[in-house]
């Protein structure tokens, strides 16, 4: 009896010990990387944790170190837990300086519950490239409450309904994606499709459980969606979408569309993206937002050739500005550090592109000044830095483009951000705060209604009434109520 | 038994003023052993359920990050709020209790038949291949048991429409948008997964029974249903009471994976598949709220709390032996 507790102590202590040499030896990195030169630990989603990471990071700190005396680390972490993981880290007040934040994401919850740091100071004291190179309207985007608490990244500000369809079949059936510019256009499409090939489901969900309006709209979402602006202007007056003629007739048109066979049977269930069903040949389409270079990003993703229509203008929106943000924690111990390389991120061209593709001779090879290709012998498979974030990199206008993609990508994006129609309501962001409990009711009744609604599984002459009670009844109102205030108040201060 | 090494302990206890202090510490040596094995659950006990307790604090501020938890703003209830100001707030409820209150009846029910059938069971290689079938279920992982289902419910590819439907000469139905078939569905599969455990623990109850108990019976002409209601019964009745006391204690928790997963998130059938768990989680996904979450959590265990000591209290009135504490 005594050996057993003897040697059960000795476990005890074994495993007591085990756990303590190795916060030693973190907090010995910590203080190793700490000679002088701040180490900014960047936070950012990504489809892997790429190989090289180190390598990279290294190239990275030499040319930071001599230019701003700041030393980096990548921190990547897998999109499925990324609202999850970066959660804790800001409640838990992790060493974080540097964070991709967006909409989606919950921003403006985050910096309403003071999770991020206010960054009009910084931006203002060493950012002056990221003002140089951001449209005024866009960087303004983000702000909250009047303050700025993240700085979007230079991409495609701007995003167009529209539809994307396997170009195979549009060939094979003579269709003019040119002359796709309605939905009854597409109904035209899609009734070719069902006719002649039985097996292939015409139009599928773009992403699982995400309403087909978050895509093709005619309204900006003002947020979450609950309270819009419909053709991006209405007067500044926000209304409730599901009340609306347009939104019945849509919902009524997905309902013929489903009953003639046009859409995917089961779209509750569905947990699928729109381009995996494509690439496992049950697709046809799907509904995409549209950009310059989409649809050769599309068809990677599906791995056949795909083209698109458009079904309505560019517009940008700050839910859409917002979706690509670097934000500082409000746990940071060097902002100023952060900010400095915030600032070099948009400036500096070899450093994008080391973010962005890596190290030269290694893992990209230039063509031409613009392009880029992989070197002899690495494939997108075995390419030892495959972050693939370069939309995130800043100013992903300064990043090389990838073979096969139009070299003139940038400019056309620009040119596109600059044709789109600005939502009156841009840089708009709300705070739901004053209405959470309506809102977690509001939200639970649309999850209820809406993907059946829009995909055409409900029967909108009962069902959408019905939709609209119980929305009423959850607080829909007051939610819109509040909305407008802010609106109004917002709307002041631009002027 | 242990009735009686209770009252020993008790004797001691009461004459350890009058002895030596000698005797104590020798008490006290014996017994170190026993502490020391007790020391490593102990203290996992008051670092992963006592200490989180501050935490408690949350349900009842504004959390504001910058200026930390102590310092937030004091709100009151308003946390708790949305949990019952709608009329979701009936629905969800609703089908929580009676949802988890017809699982703890039923499985109970069924785990103990088939428990007392599995102690029938003489054959040893049979009565352990049952026995691992009948666990299997509990071992599996919910998401692969929505997937299971959906196997069965999907409208197209769905075993039950494409053969078993057209076989009865019945329509298709698209299961995952009615939800009048939803309480049936989730009640079936829960007892399917779930009865294993529960099954395993009444048959280590029943095996623990004295032998005699039975041969005395059989003399006396007793028939096997007999000797069921008024042998295996009784005897494992503190067990069962004790398992349905703690399943009590947590019938306003729901099982997250059966609610969530197995009905694959579909909105149409939210009407009878929405429980706490699954609304708090669904409204919580867009705002984050990490107050609005403790409150829920709290209001849960604060209920099951108090449901565990009125049944209690009613099982102590009852019988004295059987209650927990």
């Amino acid at each position: 009896m005594r050996k057993l507790i003897s040697i059960m102590l000795v476990v005890f202590l074994l495993l007591i010990s085990a756990c303590s040499p190795k916060q030693e030896s973190s907090t010995n990195e910590n203080s190793e990387s700490g000679d002088d030169v701040p180490e900014v630990n960047m936070v950012l989603f990504s489809g892997s944790v790429p190989k090289d990471l180190k390598i990279v990071e290294d190239e990275i700190n030499k040319l930071t170190k001599e230019k701003i005396n700041v030393k980096i680390k990548l921190t990547p972490i897998n999109i499925g837990n990324y609202v999850q993981q970066t959660n804790l880290m800001l409640s838990s007040n992790e060493k974080v300086d540097l964070m991709l934040v967006a909409s989606f994401f919950g921003y403006t919850s985050q910096a309403a519950k003071g999770q991020l740091l206010p960054l009009d100071d910084l931006v203002d004291k060493y950012g002056s490239d990221i003002k140089k190179v951001m449209d005024k309207d866009y960087l303004n985007a983000s702000k909250v409450a009047g303050k700025l608490y993240a700085v979007p990244t230079q991409r495609d500000m701007a995003s167009a309904s529209g539809i994307m369809m396997r170009k195979d079949l549009v060939e094979k059936y003579n269709i003019d994606v040119n002359k796709v510019k309605t939905l009854d256009d597409v109904e035209s499409v899609l009734k070719t499709i069902k006719d002649n090939e039985k097996d292939i489901p015409p139009l599928v969900p773009s992403n699982p459980g995400q309403q087909p309006t978050m895509i093709y709209n005619w309204f900006d979402r003002l947020g979450d969606g609950l309270g819009v602006l419909p053709k991006y202007d209405n007067k500044l007056k926000v209304v409730n979408l599901y009340e609306t003629d347009e939104y019945a007739e849509f919902v009524k048109k997905m309902r013929k569309w489903q009953n003639e066979g046009l859409l995917m049977k089961n779209p509750g269930t569905n947990t699928e993206t729109g381009a995996n069903l494509v690439k496992s040949n049950v697709g046809f389409s799907y509904l995409s937002p549209l950009k310059p270079g989409v649809d050769s990003q599309e068809s990677k993703n599906t791995q056949m050739p795909m083209v698109s229509a458009s079904l309505g203008e560019p517009v940008s929106t700050t839910f859409g500005v917002t979706t690509m943000m670097w934000g500082i924690p409000q746990s940071s111990k060097i902002p100023e550090a952060a900010m400095k390389f915030l600032n070099l991120m948009y400036q500096d061209k070899e450093l994008v592109n080391l973010l962005s593709w890596g190290i030269e001779g290694k893992h990209y090879e230039k063509v031409s000044e613009t392009l880029v290709k992989y070197p002899e012998g690495v494939d997108a498979t075995n390419n030892g830095y495959n972050l693939n974030m370069n939309f995130a990199m800043g100013n992903s206008f300064l990043s090389y483009i990838f073979e096969g993609d139009d070299p003139t990508l940038w400019h056309q994006t620009d040119e596109f951000n600059k044709s789109a129609i600005k939502s009156k309501a841009l840089g708009f962001n709300f705070d739901s705060s004053p209405v959470k409990t309506e809102v977690t009711a509001v939200t639970n009744v649309v999850n209820k209604y809406t993907i059946g609604l829009e995909n055409g599984v409900l029967d909108p002459e009962t069902e959408l009434p019905k939709f609209i009670k119980e929305l009423k009844a959850a607080g829909m109102d007051k939610i819109i109520a509040e909305k407008q205030k802010q609106l109004d108040e917002w709307a002041k201060t631009q002027k | 038994m242990s009735e009686v090494t209770v009252k020993n302990l008790q004797a001691d206890v009461q004459s350890l003023p009058v002895r030596k202090v000698n005797t104590r510490l020798m008490k006290l040596k014996r017994a170190l052993p026993l502490f020391i094995m007790m020391l490593p659950g102990l203290i996992y006990l008051l670092i992963n359920n006592y200490l989180p307790m501050f935490g408690l604090i949350i349900a009842f501020k504004d959390i504001n990050f910058a200026k930390g938890i102590l310092a937030s703003d004091w709100i009151g209830f308003k946390n708790f709020e949305y949990l019952f100001s709608t009329r979701d707030a009936f629905v969800i409820t609703r089908n929580t209790i009676l949802y988890n209150g017809g699982f703890i009846i039923l499985n109970t029910v069924l785990a103990i038949a088939v428990a007392i059938m599995l102690n029938e069971i003489k054959n040893k290689l049979a009565k352990g291949f049952y026995q691992s079938v009948i666990l299997m279920p509990f071992l599996i992982s919910m998401v692969i048991v929505s997937y299971l289902g959906y196997a069965f419910l999907s409208e197209d590819t769905g075993y039950l429409n494409h053969t078993i439907l057209p076989l009865l000469g019945l329509d298709e139905v698209s299961w995952y948008s009615e939800a009048k078939y939803w309480p049936y569905i989730l009640t079936f599969i829960n007892m399917w997964k779930g009865i294993g455990f529960l099954c395993v623990i009444y048959l280590a109850a029943i095996i623990g029974i004295d032998q005699e108990f039975y041969e005395a019976a059989t003399l006396d002409g007793a028939n096997k249903w007999k000797q069921i209601i008024h042998i295996t019964i009784p005897s494992i009745m503190p067990v069962i009471i004790m398992m349905t006391l703690l399943a009590i204690g947590r019938i306003f928790y729901s099982d997250f994976g059966l609610f969530y997963q197995v009905p694959m998130n579909s909105g149409a059938i939210y009407d009878t598949t929405n429980v706490i768990d699954t609304y708090v989680y669904r409204g919580l996904m867009q705002l984050g709220d990490i107050g609005m979450s403790a409150a829920a959590g709290l209001y849960q265990s604060v209920v099951g709390f108090i449901l565990v000591l009125v049944s209690n209290y009613l099982v102590r009135r009852k019988s004295k032996d059987n209650a927990l504490f």
